[in-house]
């Protein structure tokens, strides 16, 4: 109840900065248009931002799935076979220190202008943060679980199952809100290069217009679906990871 | 009947640097032997070998005439850790069934049995982080006798627990060790833990370790009044004097 308290409170001040902003500095809508005018902006074009909001869901959702599927993969081969390490982490570092922005257009050349290029976008952007989280798990492995197993023959199903899987649980849970946050970003740079639906190409076509106040809404629908990601992702955490390990 | 023999053993972990070197002991079936020695002269290396965790050495280890790997895999072992080895996300019973899971075995309610001869049974649905250490170390002795092991090996398994609930502990372990009759092999830094507990003390050099000496305990019974008893006194002052050269 307190927290909730806070959070409202927060937005209140916000909203307060926001409008004293546009009164004292005498600011015109184009450049930034009142709390009231995005809000009645969100509220004319629901529709179209209902619509736009499921395709950038859609990409960002797939992107965030694949990534930490393949990161899960990498991690527990490389939990069984350790000097792939050393081949995989260079190629994820690449991937990590090539910018997204620049990369997107050709992107776009290789899987074309519909959903799989920005499904793609923020696949890569996901990647890296997701398999170094996934890996950590892996290396803080208990040493002494590892030889009990060993000790009572265990094979490799059984190890990834019984031991493997619930122990990097809460890394992994790491990984994915990290992961779920980015991945709203990615779908979005994806749809600024080359697109013609989603979040990023309202925002952008919208920004031609001058409309400020729908960009402004856009981007707040935008950040509102990243945070809904990350809570939900934090709902299962709670649910599935140990209270004392979340407490550690 | 020998249980463990252990023949000319030697185990290099780099070049030139040795843990053991021409270990030779034995075990008989159904005693309780502890093995003593100097910090870092190759205990825990004896148990790891033994309970076929690490495979290469030279010289030869029988347990029941067949080698460690194969005893492990024929589940003949079972094995305490220094550190409580549970799964922090399963509940007591399940962390005890454990072993029944791995090999496909589903004689759950033997578990239960366990549980009692440990004297933890009300703790069955506990979660491991809401027990004390002692009764994470009991649940994990429950949990290595849960296939029947022909050996059990307990590397320090009391060595974090205060002085009173140590001696509670090692009082469970004599019950049990009474009731399984299972051959014991337990490595500790307390002397008086190892006189109390063993039918026979094993006591190394540093490392490299050899066998110094064996040394045969006898008690009639095994009590508190043990501790205080010239008996006891005359063999902590025996292993002092051997340990003391090392």
């Amino acid at each position: 109840m307190n927290n909730l308290f806070n959070i409202i409170l927060g937005i209140f001040i916000f909203v307060l900065l926001w409008q004293s902003c546009i009164v004292v500095l005498e600011l015109p809508t184009y450049i930034l248009p009142s709390p009231f005018e995005v809000l009645t902006a969100l509220k004319l074009n629901w529709k179209t931002i209902l619509f736009h909001t499921e395709i950038t869901f859609y990409e960002s959702f797939s992107g965030f799935l694949i990534a930490n599927l393949i990161s899960i993969v990498i991690a527990l081969i490389i939990a069984f076979h350790q000097k792939i390490e050393d081949l995989v982490i260079p190629i994820a570092i690449v991937i990590k220190t090539m910018p997204i922005i620049a990369i997107a257009p050709l992107l776009i050349i290789w899987f074309g202008p519909g959903l799989f290029s920005k499904i793609v976008t923020s696949m890569l952007v996901c990647f890296f943060p997701s398999l170094i989280n996934t890996l950590r798990g892996v290396k803080c492995l208990d040493r002494n679980l590892l030889m009990l197993f060993k000790i009572y023959g265990v094979n490799k199903k059984q190890l990834i199952k019984m031991f493997i899987l619930p122990s990097i649980l809460p890394f992994l849970f790491a990984a994915l809100k990290v992961s779920s946050s980015l991945a709203v970003v990615g779908a979005l740079v994806g749809e600024f290069i080359g697109s013609n639906k989603g979040l990023g190409f309202l925002i952008i076509s919208n920004y031609y217009n001058m409309n400020t106040a729908l960009v402004l809404a856009t981007v707040a629908v935008s950040s509102i679906m990243g945070i809904s990601f990350y809570y939900i992702i934090h709902f299962f955490e709670k649910k599935f990871v140990l209270r004392s390990e979340l407490s550690i | 009947m020998k249980l463990i023999e252990v023949n000319s053993v030697t185990k290099e972990y780099a070049r030139g640097f040795y843990a053991l070197k021409n270990l030779t002991f034995s075990v008989e079936e159904g005693s309780f032997v502890s093995i003593v020695g100097p910090f870092g002269c190759g205990k825990t290396t004896i148990l790891n070998l033994l309970g076929g965790i690490t495979e290469d050495y030279i010289g030869n280890i029988k347990i029941r005439k067949e080698s460690p790997a194969k005893a492990r895999k024929t589940r003949k072992i079972g094995y305490v850790f220094q550190k409580p080895a549970l799964l922090p996300w399963r509940n007591v019973i399940r962390n005890i069934t454990l072993p029944l899971e791995i090999s496909g075995i589903e004689k759950y309610e033997k578990a239960y049995d366990l549980l009692k001869i440990v004297k933890l049974e009300y703790a069955a649905k506990k979660m491991p982080h809401e027990l004390s250490r002692g009764m994470q170390q009991l649940i994990c002795i429950a949990r290595s006798l849960i296939l029947d092991p022909d050996v059990l090996l307990l590397d320090e398994p009391f060595c974090s627990i205060d002085e009173i609930n140590r001696g509670k502990m090692q009082n469970r372990l004599l019950e049990i060790h009474k009731q399984t009759n299972k051959t014991t092999l337990l490595v500790t830094h307390s002397l008086n833990e190892a006189v109390y507990l063993s039918d026979q003390i094993i006591i190394l050099t540093s490392r490299p370790a050899k066998v110094k000496r064996i040394i045969d305990i006898d008690f009639q019974e095994r009590n508190e009044k043990v501790f205080f008893s010239e008996k006891f006194l005359n063999y902590l002052k025996i292993i002092k004097a051997e340990l003391s050269n090392e």
